[in-house]
């Protein structure tokens, strides 16, 4: 019998048959349903996604027509930004990086972002940001956006000026945990609003906020609100929104935007919220199970993705690398792996702008 | 007659107010304190729990429902017989050695409490020797550790070799829990249990209790 070969989501290189690889792929649909409270897949994409997992090739693809726009979110900075330990990193420049990326890989969208990867620390180097992103936005053709991490958690103490909410849920203090989770949202927002308005004065082609409700529910309203603000004073500049995980933690806990309260939303909730905030492309984010193998964290991956995808009506970027959507938790993808979480978020999961 | 249904409900909705008025109100009516205990506030909490897993209900929301409880306990507590007020579950749980982590533990302990078990909450940072002695003078049948750090997992292995080197490991149940902690690092080291949530602690810790 064939062995199908492929990782398990800690990045070890595992073997599956035929029957093996069948059931992964209906437990990781079937978790995502029940978790979710959405449709699993179904017969026929099930048997899809076998199909995809079966196919010999290192590599797999989508049948030429049916090619998506590929949306950035850090990939173009790779070869600058990269780690030398994992042996991908290369002494050249963001410009050389980023064009490379456009006139050499062809990608169709490409972005740039400050070291410290979040807007908090960019506010205050905002005179280095503009002037890099102007420089770089003449010499590119293809969209440049502009990304960072909302990133609310580093405004409580001891990083920011916010105490802490853990410290009064410990206390039973609920009203001022929530008090001071809203205080560190509105934290949030002004910096990014200073960066975006920031960044818009020089020619910002679009924003990225990524990884957003990294810091529970508080975040994800923050960041909801101040892209409300984004369109309204800049509605020409199109806004990225990225997740931190497939749900929204509740550690506020009462929030909510437009009547739908935020914890615990999903990907086909989170979605609808952002689209209704002006967000132009929504970063879905799916959690790799490390114990479980790519199948099975595809399949739940693909189904949360395919549910929001039928759910809205903007683009969905699916943040597929690195222990997100389906793929394994290691620092340089697998290309068997990324291939296939590509092919089937595509063709099952209906995702138009990876 | 006392619906406990409703009592149920107020305490899911973590309405405090609402919760220990129907306490006083079945009282009142001549409720035996260990039916509103067993059919009504720890049912809640088993419903409590489930949502937490489902997620349906987060941290903020498990505390508030829990301190409801810890508020009706203090008025059903003096009627209580002895033996009413607990389970077969007498629980010794801690932060191992080198961890200070501990709200999670915490709401673990809480809603095993909730959940009529006997829990000694030892804190953070214990030592493998310290468990050991205190499973003689508690007398505890379960013992809960829990770690967040990938650092201090070590230290849970530590305790358990502690519990097996004293002649204690036939008396007790061991459960691990914790972040970066999973069913194959328990059976790893030779724990009997593993939850992923507070909810789940507190159902795992009553099956293996029973």
């Amino acid at each position: 019998m064939r062995e199908i070969i492929t990782s398990r989501g800690d990045g070890e290189q595992i073997t599956l048959t035929p029957d093996e690889l069948r059931k992964d792929i209906v437990a990781g649909t079937e978790e995502a349903a029940k978790k979710g409270k959405i449709d699993a897949l179904s017969a026929e994409e099930i048997d899809h996604m076998v199909d995809i997992f079966s196919q010999p090739g290192r590599t797999v693809s989508v049948e030429p027509g049916k090619e998506v726009v590929v949306t950035d979110d850090g990939a173009g900075l790779m070869p600058s930004w990269g780690r030398p330990s994992a042996g991908h990193a290369i002494p050249i420049s963001d410009h050389q990086a980023l064009l490379m990326y456009e006139r050499v890989y062809c990608g169709d969208t490409v972005g740039l972002g400050f070291p410290d990867y979040s807007y908090k620390p960019v506010k205050s180097a905002i005179g280095y940001a503009r002037s890099h992103y102007k420089a770089i936005s003449m010499l590119t053709t293809i969209p440049l956006i502009y990304g960072s991490q909302p990133n609310m958690g580093m405004y409580y103490h001891p990083s920011g000026p916010v105490e802490s909410p853990s410290d009064y849920l410990s206390k039973f203090e609920f009203d001022k945990a929530k008090e001071v989770q809203e205080q560190a949202a509105a934290h949030m927002k002004r910096d990014i609003m200073d960066v975006a308005e920031s960044l818009y004065e020089v020619g910002c082609e679009a924003m990225n906020l990524d990884t957003t409700g990294s810091a529970g529910d508080a975040d994800f309203w923050g960041c909801l609100n101040v892209v409300e603000e984004m369109k309204e004073k800049m509605p020409d500049m199109p806004v990225e929104m990225g997740m931190a995980g497939e749900m929204v933690m509740g550690l506020h806990g009462e929030l909510t935007y437009k009547g739908e309260r935020l914890a615990g939303m999903f990907p086909h909730k989170q979605i609808q919220a952002a689209e209704k905030a002006g967000v132009d492309i929504f970063g879905i984010a799916v959690n790799s199970d490390t114990g479980k193998s790519t199948p099975y964290n595809l399949s739940r991956t693909v189904t949360f993705t395919k549910a929001a995808s039928e759910a809205a009506s903007i683009p969905i970027h699916a943040n597929s690398g690195m222990g997100v959507c389906g793929m394994p938790m290691t620092l340089l993808p697998p290309i068997g792996c990324s291939t296939r979480c590509a092919k089937a978020l595509v063709e099952i999961g209906k995702a138009d702008g990876l | 007659m006392t619906d406990f249904n409703e009592m149920k409900e107020a305490l899911v909705a973590c309405d405090t107010v609402k919760l220990t008025g129907l306490v006083d109100t079945a009282l009142g009516q001549g409720t035996p304190a260990s039916d509103i205990l067993n059919q009504g506030l720890i049912a809640g909490m088993d419903i409590v729990g489930e949502k937490m897993e489902n997620g349906d209900m987060f941290i903020p929301e498990v505390l508030m429902a829990a301190q409801a409880m810890g508020e009706c306990m203090t008025v059903l507590k003096p009627l209580l017989g002895e033996g009413e007020t607990t389970g077969a579950g007498n629980v010794l749980i801690g932060t191992v050695k080198g961890d200070l982590h501990d709200i999670g533990k915490n709401l673990v302990a809480m809603m095993m409490e909730s959940a009529g078990l006997t829990v000694h909450n030892l804190g953070v940072d214990i030592d493998p020797a310290e468990f050991v002695t205190q499973i003689k003078e508690k007398g505890a049948n379960i013992v809960c550790l829990s770690a967040l750090l990938t650092t201090t997992m070590p230290a849970m292995k530590q305790t358990v070799d502690a519990i097996v080197e004293a002649g204690l490991r036939d008396q007790v149940k061991i459960m691990v829990g914790g972040a970066p902690v999973t069913q194959a690092f328990a059976d790893e080291i030779g724990a009997d249990g593993f939850a992923a949530d507070a909810g789940s602690a507190s159902k795992l810790a009553k099956q293996l209790a029973a």
